[in-house]
Parts: C-alpha cells; structure tokens; sequence
C-alpha cells in the first residue's frame, strides 16, 4: 500500500477553493484559512486509484473534521464538473459519483476488511447481495448517501465526531428491540481520529417504494388549497375533514408510529425522570437562545415577553418531574425526516439537530421535543403553499385548519399508541407547558435560520409564536 | 296431490319442466336431465383462457327485452352479441336467471334446473350459449351452493316429511342454540341464524335471509345432489359458475362456521368433477374477504390450485377510488403488496362496479385498520362507495377520471370485470332505491325506452335514466358508436391494446414506487414462450394537477419506452432516471423495447 503523499499536497491545496461550493460543507459562513490531512488510506489501489481521507478544516478559530473519498485515474471518468478538486497537474476528483469505485466499498463491507485504520463490516447475521453499483442521491443535506442497485443505501457522513455515532447506535438499539420503523442497520464503516474510533459511514436497507411525509402533507395540503368555494355563499369554505386530500387518516398513523419508536428507545437504552437541575438547564438554554435570535432579528422583539414568560413557566414545573422522563430520542424530528412506505411510516436520520453539539446530541432529553418538532412541521407543511404569494385571508384561514386538524390527530395517534403499549409518556397535550415551550424555542429557531436564509418564510414561524402565546392554539 | 301440499306449487313453473313435477314411488322428486335439452356447441378449446379473459356483468333483466313484455330476457341477450363481440368482451357473467320467488335478486333459487319465465327456458339459454360460442364469447352464471329459497321443492319435502329422502337436506334443530358463534351476516334484517318452522316444528339454519334455509352439507346426498346441479349445466354447455357465499357451507360448534377445511373439501370435489368431466370450464369464488383468506379458494400451490380457478380481489376496488380522492397511490400499493402470491393456473377477478354492495365488514380486524378508519373519517366515501352509484356519477362524469380508472382496471393484476353500460358512461337513479339504482335498461339508442324494449313505457320493469346528462337521449350506444371519440369507443380501443399485450394478463405486477406519491407507476412483466420479455409500463397520475415523476428504469437501460395507444416512441432509457410528466389524471402505458427488438419492428 502506497501513501501517495504527493497526491495528499496537491489535495489539501485544493480544497480550501472547492470545499464551499459542495452542498454538504457545513462551515459556509466563513472562508476556510487552512485544509490539512490527519488521515489516508488506500482503499483501492492502481488506476483507478481510491483514498479514503480526513481532513482537518480550518477556519479561523474553528478547526472540524471532514472525510472525503477521492479518486485519480488516467482515463477520467463520467462524473459531474462539481465533483473535480483540481485537474492540474493531477487530476483528483471526489469519488462518490464514480460507480467503479464505489462498488469496492460494498465489496469490502460483505468481506469484513480491514484497510489501514478503516474497518469495513456488516451487522451480525446480514448477507448482502455482491456486485451492485451504487449511484448518489442529490436530494441530501449534509452527508452524502449512494444508493447501492435500489438495494442498501451508504451515508458517507460529511463532518465526523469521533466517539460512537448516536445514528447508528439508536438505529441498532431500534432494530434490538424489533422496531418495525426504522431502515434496518446492515454495516458500517469505521475509521478512527485522533487515536478514537470514529463512525464514517453507515449501511441500511434502501426502500424504492417511499415516499417522504413532506411529499405527502404537501400534497394533502395542495388538495385543500384548491377546493372550490360554492358561488352560492363564496364565504363558506371547504374544511380539511370534507375534502379528499384529508390527511389526518396518516398524521394519526404516523403519530403511533412516532409514539412506538420514543418506547423503544426507552425500552432498549433505558430513561430516567428529569431532575429539577436539568429544567434550570433545558430553560436557561430557551433563554439563551430566545436573547441571541431577538438581537439579530427585530421582528421578534414584540414576541418576548411572552416566549420569555412561556419558558420561565417550564421551571414551575419542578413538582411534576417524576412524569417528566428524559431518554433518548430522535433529536430533529421533521416531516422530512419519516418515510411513508407501503409497509407504513418510518423514522430515518437519528443524529439529531445539525447545529446542536456533540454532547447535546447524545444527552438524553424529552420525547415531547420530537412531538414538537413533528407539530412545528405541520405548521410549515400547511403554509409552505402561501409562502411568497399575496395573503389571502380564506387560504390562511385553510392552512390553520389543516394544521390544527392534522396536529390534533398526529397527538391522538401518538396518545393511543402509548396507551396500548408498555413505556411512553401518553398524550403530550397533558404536558402542555413543556410541550408549547419546546415548540415556542423549535420556533425561535425558525426565525433565526428564515432570517438568515430564506426571509420570505419569516412569516410563518412568527405568525406561530403569535398564535401559541395568544393561547388560540391548543396542540 | 292436493294443489296446496304439492312440492312444486310454488314455483310458478306450470307448463314447464321444472323440479318436482312428479315423485316417484321411493319419494324421490323428479328433475329435469340435461339429455331432456339440446346441447350447445363449445367454445374452442383453451384452458388458459379466463387468465386474459375480460368479463362483463350483465343483468338478464338490464339488456334487451325481446318480446315486448318490458323484462330483458335470453333471447334478447343473444340479439346483443355482436355488440358485445366488437366491444372484446370474453365472456358474460350472468347473475342468476334460475327460478326464484326474487325476494334476495335471484338469489334464492327455488329450482337449479328451471329458468326464470319472465327470462325464456332453458333452450333459450342452450341459444345464447350457441351464439355466444360462435363468437368465442363464453358464458358463467352464479350458482349459490350455500341455501336455497324456501320455496324449493327440496325444502318443502323436507319441512313435510321429516323421515322423507329429503328430511336431512337441510340443517335442522329442536333449538336455536347451536353454532352461537356464527355471526350474522344480515344483521339490519335477521336476529338469528336460526328461524323456527311450524310445519315441522323444528328450527332451520339460515346465514343470510330467513327465507333462505342453508343446504346440509353433512349429507353426502346433498353434495351429491349438488354436484348434478353443476353437471346440469355443463352439460347444457356452459363455461361456468362464479360461486356465490362459498365460506359458509359447512357448519362446526366452536368456530364462526366461515371458510372451515371442509368447506374447501367439498370445492375441491367440485373443481375434480370440473377437470375430469368438463375441461376448460372455470369456478369463480365469491368470497368477500381479505386477500390472504381468499387465497385458500384457489386450493393447493403446489397443485397449481385445485378449488376455485378464479376468485374476486374484493379490497382492491375501493382503494383505486380511494387513492384517487386522496391523490396517494399508497392505498393501492399497499393492498397489492399484502395480496400473496397466487397458484400458478388461478387468476383474480378485478372490477370497480357491480351490481353488489362494496361491504367493510371484511376490514374490521386490526390490521384492516386502514380502510375503515379512512373511510369512517370521510362520510363522501361511505356514502358513494356503496350500492347506489355507477361509475360515470360516483367520478362526476369526469371524462379523464373514468379514463384514467378503466386504464387501471384493464392494466392492474386479474381479469377485468366491467359493468353492463359502464363502457358507455350510463347513471344512476338513486330515487330507486337499494340496489335497482344501478339495475336500470340498457341504453341502446335515443328512441323509446332507449332501444331496450317495444313495450308500452309503463310496463318496463324500472324507468330508464332520462334526466339531461345522463338521459338515455345524450348516452347511448348508438351515439357513442358513431362517434370516434367517445367512451365507448375509447373503452374498446384500450380493450384491443390490452389483448395485443400479454404481460396484462399474465405478467408479474412489479410496483415502482418513487419519490411522488400522487403517481402510481408499475410494470407488467411477462415471460414469452421463446425466452423474451414483455414488458408494459403503466404510469398513472392520481392527482388532479400535472405530475412530474422520476423513474428508476436503470435495469432497462437501453430500451425505448413505446406508447402503446398511438405507437410513439419515447426518449430511449438512460443511466439516470427517466422522467416523465402526466396531466391531471392522466396514465401512460408503454412497451419496453430492447435495442435489438426496435429493430425488429422496423
């Protein structure tokens, strides 16, 4: 095995260029100062030629890890003109478009190899098919996921943390305790950082028939938003319970499914009930970030004292912890983030909130913050069609409805599913407080990221905070 | 005999030959034989033929009444064949045309062996069964195995003469304990399955009305007995039965007396006398339940099924629509995926009307949840999905959504079953009330009583539809026929392409899935006696809006997609997924065409 340290010179030379023009570079907010190699291995070795590497990237004050797969070759292949880190004097592409050699790490994971300090393996019992070709799919954030013949799907994660990874660890804790709702777990990759072990990608089973609950509510939402209104009494509008789209059928399926998954994971990793000093802590953060959004964005100003005195509520709530449980849960719970397929809904991507850190990731916290990421989701699925048009009040009076009817069933799903099951902390519309608090900081969040991103939306989260401190609204 | 206590007095049949007209000296009643007739000619010889085969539901009394009388009856049928020829239909499913007092439709069959008067005789049926034949078109009826109506002669032997060759015919008990775990089918009108006789004094056993006492199965004479009645018929030449209520006819303590192991014994006599004695002839199930129950009709895998070669795919209809209103096509992905595989010489019977009700006892269970928690959240669906509509109204009248269901019904796995006048678009009356509002005449022309009859217009047996959008004067066949692009012609078109296609009727159904869920795409995948594959492509677009939808077709890379309705080719298959976009409630069907196969057609 050769190290190619020449090829690692000219890479690392290269990247602080093309780095922020990939989708998945979290650090885009500032220009990257330095980019060094901590680690290489050859994974294919010849022409073509495969390296599996992790950079170290600088920027400024703040140094991350990432790994890249980059391959070199002297008949260049077909892969798109974003994919090349320099073509000159060597040509150096980002391999996971490259399906020659992709294939290899599949091989590899079937063969259980070692190579270098990078262990491929498949989970304990799993045969996988040999010989697929994978393709990337484009429509992914912040990892890079290659789908291996509509089989298996490998997420490469972009940004490593060493230590174990909380998606692939809650994905076999899930499928331990016989969880119907997840993607099953089916090998791994591991590399190691800084002398720890280190998850770098993950392999699961790949479903062609799903659809994701974004696709659906918006299309349920659709439906709703073009019913006509009768000549007779223009005044009258059609309700979301009267149309066909009706959603609330899948939002209550979806909230069990939710509702199976938070008691499995308290089955197989256990919880514990939240302590007075954790509810200073999960307040003081609200707090926190509800002064650091409001300072960046005036549009919020208005909304503080009751978001403020919203969470401070949270703190009375110290006579009540022994029915407040804390355990592990999915983190960044979104429409997104379920798949609907004919077998039912699924949960997918447990890594948890991008922007939170390592730690936060991993602690255990309240299920009720998934429910109020799920509740938060419907909010934006309902009004995701009026965004940017002129506001017309009969369609906003509709999104309202559709939300409030669908996040009624997604909580009666989640209630009933608790209720005929072991462990679960039964209807989260009992534990309102917590609940409205979660979604109120889910919210300011929102308005944050609007602010920054994508200002047209701003509206939406702030119409919600209006609505939840008015008390008009009861999910 | 006194007129009152003759066995045959109910019958109405005088002057006919019918059941009971003698007894002979053991106490035995008389019946009419199958040598007592003429014979028809058989289709030609084809054992496969029901697996292509596209069916059509027509009421005797809905068609064409021949002698003025204001009834359709066989011989007016037989004047339709033509029509129904160039239409490509297969074969002709009859509801029952036997003798009946008609308090259950026909239903409650008071003789196996006599038609109806008001229909014609036998050798009116013989006729039909001719004609039809000369046009490869076949005929089935129903046969109900179950019971029969009380005004049988069987049944009246039996509650007389208790000791009597028929005293065991039925099921019978000195009270209306037993079998308690037996539900009640009927419940809006029946209180028990048991009903006391005072002639005999003694309770009967009944599972659907009471005025339909159950056969006694128990008894090897009964199976017997009915087991010539099927005889009879083939005889005659007929091309088969659909069975009607199959899952009831043994009863056992403990159990719900539904689908028990000799129940499907006695099927498997049936199919026996079926092969052996009338090859080619077909048994169709009736059993309104879910999939994985219904599979068991089609008896042994291993045998390549040796019960019922057909049985109806009763949830799948009610799914299309609903995932139709709900622009998803999970409702039917899901009902086909939990649908098991089926042996390999059965095939389902698929429809999206018939004259029956659409029942949601069958998804009660637990995992049944889903169509009756939708269906209980949206009173639309409930309300129109029962008896009451046709087609054409239940879908607005809308062109493209009738379009867009027949393509499913004629592409989905199963032999189509389509709905006298649904090919024309006819409505409803739903003024008539229970199950007659989709029993009306057949329009056949704008004249009087739309071309169906001669009689007086007071006498026909229900009003045909007059009302301005589906009034017999703006639907007819005589209009559509000579219109290239009406429903009618449109419907006989895509009968013709599905026929040219032989993956439709016995390809592997694979679903496509993908990232819309307002498109449902799969392919229809048929091996070829000489190695190759046909391959059809369906895509179809649930929603009212335009849909864009990305397929994975990477293992037909390489091969054209040709629209089988007008021959166009379509951009050949690449390494990434093939788009295509749909109008509101628009489908597509293609042919895959290998390079090589491209050149052939050149």
């Amino acid at each position: 095995m050769t190290d190619r340290p020449e090829l690692l010179e000219e890479l690392a030379a290269a990247l602080p260029r093309w780095l922020p023009s990939q989708r998945w570079f979290a650090g885009k907010d500032r220009p990257v100062t330095a980019v060094r190699p901590l680690a290489s291995t050859v994974v294919l070795d010849g022409d073509p030629l495969l390296l599996h590497v992790v950079v170290e990237v600088v920027q400024d004050d703040r140094v991350e890890p990432y790994q890249l797969l980059v391959g070199h070759c002297s008949q260049p292949p077909d892969v798109s003109a974003a994919s090349w880190i320099t073509t000159d004097p060597v040509g150096l592409y980002e391999a996971s478009g490259d399906a020659d050699l992709t294939a290899v790490l599949l091989t590899k994971m079937i063969e259980g190899e070692q190579v270098g300090t990078l262990r491929f393996a498949h989970e304990p019992g799993v045969e996988l098919e040999p010989g697929l070709r994978a393709r990337p799919i484009t429509s992914e954030q912040s990892n890079t996921s290659l789908v291996y013949g509509s089989r298996y799907i490998l997420k490469l994660f972009r940004k490593l943390s060493t230590g174990e990874n909380k998606d692939l660890v809650l994905h076999r804790a899930l499928r331990d305790v016989g969880s119907t709702h997840i993607a099953q777990p089916l090998g791994s990759i591991t590399g190691e950082l800084a002398g720890e072990p280190v998850t770098v990608g993950m392999l699961q089973q790949f479903l062609p028939d799903a659809v994701d609950g974004w696709a659906m509510a918006t299309t349920s939402v659709r439906d709703l938003m073009a019913a006509p209104s009768t000549p007779e009494d223009p005044g009258a509008q059609p309700h979301p319970d009267e149309v066909g789209g009706d959603f609330a059928g899948e939002a209550e399926r979806l909230g069990a499914s939710v509702a199976e998954v938070h008691a499995d994971l308290a089955r197989a990793l256990g919880s514990e009930p939240v302590d007075a000093g954790e509810l200073d802590r999960t307040v003081k953060a609200m707090l926190d970030r509800l002064d650091a959004v409001a300072a960046r964005v005036p549009d919020l100003i208005p909304h503080v004292p009751a978001l403020r005195s919203a969470f401070e509520q949270v703190r009375g709530l110290r006579e009540e912890t022994g029915i407040i449980t804390m355990q592990s849960i999915h983190g960044d719970l979104h429409l997104g983030q379920v798949l609907r397929t004919v077998g039912g809904w699924l949960l997918i991507d447990f890594e948890g909130e991008p922007a939170a850190s390592v730690d936060e990731r991993r602690a255990l916290r309240s299920p009720l913050r998934d429910v109020a990421g799920m509740l938060r989701s419907f909010d934006y699925a309902a009004h995701s069609l009026l965004v940017g048009q002129d506001a017309d009040e009969a369609h906003v009076e509709r999104a309202l409805e559709w939300a409030t009817r669908n996040r009624e069933a997604f909580c009666e799903g989640y209630a009933a599913a608790v209720a005929g099951g072991t462990a679960g902390l039964g209807d989260p519309r009992e534990q309102s407080t917590l609940l409205r608090a979660f979604e109120l900081d889910k919210a300011v969040y929102e308005v944050s990221y609007e602010h920054a991103n994508r200002p047209d939306w701003l509206g939406v989260p702030l119409a919600s905070i209006a609505r939840i401190t008015d008390g008009g609204d009861r999910t | 005999m006194e007129e009152g206590t003759r066995p045959d007095a109910a019958l109405g049949l005088d002057g006919v030959p019918h059941t009971g007209e003698s007894i002979t000296n053991e106490g035995m009643l008389v019946e009419p034989q199958s040598e007592d007739f003429e014979h028809a000619e058989q289709a030609p010889s084809d054992p496969h033929w029901f697996k292509g085969a596209v069916f059509y539901e027509v009421l005797v009394r809905a068609f064409t009444d021949s002698n003025g009388d204001g009834t359709g009856d066989l011989r007016g049928l037989a004047s339709r064949l033509d029509y129904l020829q160039w239409l490509g239909v297969d074969c002709l499913w009859l509801p029952p045309f036997y003798a009946s007092p008609l308090r259950d439709g026909g239903y409650d069959i008071s003789d196996f062996r006599a038609v109806l008067p008001e229909f014609g005789s036998v050798d009116d049926f013989v006729h039909l069964l001719d004609e039809a034949h000369k046009r490869n078109i076949r005929v089935i009826t129903d046969l109900v195995l179950n019971h029969t109506s009380d005004a049988h002669p069987w049944f009246q032997q039996s509650r007389t003469d208790p000791e009597g060759p028929y005293g065991d015919y039925y099921v019978w008990s000195d009270d209306d304990s037993r079998y308690a775990d037996a539900r009640i089918i009927f419940v809006d009108t029946e209180s028990s399955n048991w009903t006391y006789d005072p002639v005999r004094g003694q309770f009967y056993w009944h599972r659907f009305f009471s005025h339909q006492p159950d056969l006694n199965y128990e008894n090897p004479e009964v199976q017997e007995a009915m087991l010539d009645v099927l005889r009879f018929w083939l005889d005659l030449g007929i091309d088969g039965f659909r069975l009607d209520a199959v899952p009831y006819l043994f009863e056992e303590e403990g159990t719900n007396c539904e689908n028990l192991p000799r129940t499907h014994e006695f099927l498997k006599r049936c199919r026996k006398v079926v092969d052996d004695e009338y090859p080619g002839r077909i048994l169709l199930a009736e059993a309104n339940q879910w999939p994985s129950d219904v599979v068991e009709y089609f008896g042994d895998p291993a045998a390549g099924g040796d019960e019922c070669h057909m049985a109806f795919h009763f949830p799948l209809m009610p799914r299309i629509f609903m995932a139709v209103r709900r622009e998803s096509r999970f409702p039917i992905s899901e009902i086909l995926d939990q649908t098991p595989k089926i042996p390999d010489n059965a095939q389902w019977g698929i429809f999206l009307r018939n004259h029956d009700e659409l029942t949601l006892e069958m998804v009660t269970d637990e995992e049944r949840d889903y169509m009756y928690s939708e269906y209980a959240k949206d009173p639309r669906m409930k309300a129109n999905i029962g008896i009451r509509r046709r087609l054409a109204p239940l879908l607005d009248n809308d062109r493209n959504q009738q379009e867009l269901f027949t393509a499913m019904l004629l592409s989905l796995p199963g032999s189509p079953v389509l709905y006298y006048g649904d090919e024309i678009g006819m409505g409803d009356n739903i003024w008539l009330g229970d199950r007659d509002a989709v029993r009306t005449p057949m329009q056949w022309t704008p004249d009087r009583n739309a071309g169906f009859s001669s009689c007086d217009p007071g006498r026909i047996y229900l009003p045909v539809i007059m009302d301005p959008v589906y009034g017999y004067q703006a639907i007819n066949v005589e209009a559509q026929s000579n219109n290239a692009m009406s429903l009618l012609n449109w419907t006989r078109r895509m009968i013709e392409v599905r026929k040219q296609h032989h993956a439709f009727a016995e390809g592997e159904f694979i679903d496509l899935g993908g990232s819309n869920p307002s498109v449902l795409a799969y392919k229809r995948q048929w091996l070829r006696p000489d190695g190759r594959q046909d391959v059809v492509l369906c895509v179809n677009n649930l929603s009212r809006f335009p849909q864009p939808v990305e397929l994975d077709l990477a293992m037909h890379r390489g091969s054209t997609p040709i629209e089988l309705t007008g021959g166009v080719r379509f951009p050949e298959i690449g390494e990434l997924s093939y788009l295509l976009t749909l109008p509101g409630h628009g489908f597509y069907w293609f042919q895959l065409l290998e390079p090589e196969q491209l050149g052939e057609s050149r």
